[in-house]
């Protein structure tokens, strides 16, 4: 999901290295309120950790592992302020000392994953962390992987790379599977940091700051818009980006594929309801997994 | 293994290592803008970026086999992404995707290794990068091969007593249990550490031994390949 440089289009990985570093600034801001200097030691070793930890491979399935991305992971444990830079520092250190991503595309990757892959896997926990913790802490994984795959896939598409339509929706059930996968490796973690330390994790804290909860919602809805719109229509993203003149024209290559709008809008429709009812399903799933989870482990 | 090697290579002393590294910062940032800008079928354009970036490796004396491979790791990404467009009927973005993400990489590279990461970090500081980013920057990555190779003991130590054997879930609960040890030795080894940096005067700031000085060399050098790369951009 590292974005190399040279696959966004130039309008594309502008406006998002603007929009992270404003956020990352506002973030910094928030943070250094009520981050006191000492807990920067913690953050950077922490950053240490999450790297370190993709190294341990957990079993899913026969023959196939996968691994911590982490976000919702920081955000439950540090907070999501700064979870957010931990997670951009990682993707800095990976972009230039392991050249996985490219570095004018760190806005876009920061934004993906860091931002609104740490806000979306924070927000269930700040809604529902406080009864349903099991439920909160595994959609927030699996959301975060969600929003950070599909606003990845979003973002080629709005440059004007063009995937044919199985690939996308293969891509999609790609990123909907990594994301079951780090939501159940997220709530096992934390299942067994309580164990060893209930310190370890926040205690989801009743409401005190409603930007953040709207941010969260915000990234959440615009993540799960990506995965349907992509899923359902991925030649609209892809004639937005036309529309809107930011999609790069290669070389010999005839813009516009030839639609007419009326038989679009309504197909447009069917298929956007069928990735709803995909999607209501997955959450289904999702829910009923954490749920068998929560219960045996308390058991 | 890989960052040590290019940690290696950024100890050597050629022009190119002694050269500021705000200005290599911006050389590379104005390589990487003007590279994304190009068409794919600018051929000139690109064999000058080429040209530049291939005399940069070997004045630099990192051995350019080695370097160029190493860039090749994106290549496994870059030639999927660009079979899929190619079969989408895009031959050009599919050129285009392969060969300049190829060059961002070597350039970045170039830049890595020819600047120990702590100069790098204390030029993107003096370029306003915020502190706190730059500070935890480095303390990720002076404890990452630490607790690195914690996590492979860790791994070592669960294979040794059969952790790979067993139905999957005893053997996710297995690997959730390390991350957790992991992560409680991350978190006593962080309160270790501040406390040993405070006891040694640590006052929210890393400084470097040798402060960045830019000089008109560096000037020069900015100015030079930049415009260099720029007019080849335009011409």
């Amino acid at each position: 999901m590292h974005i190399p440089d040279n696959f966004l289009s130039t309008p594309v990985w502008a406006a998002l290295d603007g929009v992270s570093i404003a956020a990352i600034g506002l973030t910094i801001r928030r943070a250094g309120r009520e981050l006191p200097d000492t807990r920067i030691p913690l953050l950077g070793v922490m950053g240490a950790f999450v790297f370190a930890a993709q190294m341990i491979n957990f079993p899913v399935g026969p023959g196939t592992s996968g691994h911590l991305v982490g976000g919702a992971l920081l955000a439950c444990a540090l907070g999501p302020a700064p979870a957010v830079l931990v997670m951009t520092t990682i993707l800095a250190t990976q972009a230039f000392v392991f050249q996985d991503g490219g570095v004018l595309a760190l806005g876009a990757n920061v934004f993906n994953m860091a931002v609104l892959g740490v806000l979306a896997g924070y927000l269930p926990f700040r809604l529902i962390g406080a009864t349903r913790r099991g439920l909160a802490i595994f959609s927030g994984g699996f959301l975060s992987v969600l929003a950070s795959g599909s606003l990845a896939l979003s973002e080629l598409l709005i440059s004007g790379v063009r995937m044919p339509r199985p690939l996308i929706i293969t891509s999609l059930g790609f990123f909907a599977v990594n994301a079951l996968i780090e939501g159940a490796i997220t709530v096992s973690v934390i299942q067994a940091l309580d164990k060893l330390n209930p310190g370890f994790v926040q205690k989801p804290a009743a409401a005190r700051s409603r930007v953040l909860a709207a941010l969260g919602a915000a990234g959440l809805a615009l993540g799960v818009a990506g995965f349907l719109i992509a899923s359902s229509a991925p030649d609209a993203i892809q004639n937005l980006g036309q529309t809107l003149g930011i999609s790069e024209k290669s070389g010999f290559q005839t813009p516009m594929a030839n639609y007419t709008a009326g038989n679009f809008e309504s197909a447009w429709l069917r298929r956007a309801t069928a990735g709803l009812t995909g999607l209501l399903l997955i959450w289904a799933v999702c829910a009923a997994g954490a749920r068998m989870i929560a219960r045996r482990r308390s058991a | 293994m890989h960052h040590v090697l290019i940690d290696h290579w950024s100890q050597g002393s050629s022009p190119l290592h002694a050269r500021d590294p705000r200005a290599k910062i911006l050389v590379l940032l104005i390589f990487l803008i003007v590279l994304a800008t190009t068409p794919a079928n600018a051929f000139v354009t690109l064999v000058i970026d080429i040209a530049v970036l291939t005399s940069g490796v070997l004045l630099a004396g990192l051995p350019p086999v080695g370097l160029f491979l190493r860039a090749a790791a994106i290549l496994p990404f870059s030639l999927t992404f660009a079979l899929i467009t190619w079969l989408a009927g895009d031959l050009w973005r599919a050129v285009g995707l392969v060969e300049k993400s190829y060059l961002s990489t070597a350039a970045v590279l170039l830049l890595v290794g020819t600047t120990p990461l702590t100069r790098l970090l204390g030029a993107l500081e003096a370029l306003g990068v915020p502190r706190v980013l730059v500070l935890l920057a480095q303390f990720l990555y002076r404890y990452l091969f630490v607790i690195s190779e914690q996590a492979q003991h860790l791994r070592l130590a669960a294979a040794c007593r059969g952790g790979s054997a067993g139905p999957p879930r005893s053997r996710l609960q297995a690997a959730a249990g390390a991350i957790a040890v992991l992560f409680a030795r991350s978190y006593y080894r962080a309160e270790g550490i501040h406390r040993a940096m405070l006891a040694r005067g640590f006052g929210g700031r890393l400084s470097l031994l040798n402060p960045l000085r830019f000089g008109a060399r560096d000037a020069a050098f900015t100015a030079t390949i930049g415009l260099l790369l720029v007019l080849a951009r335009v011409q």
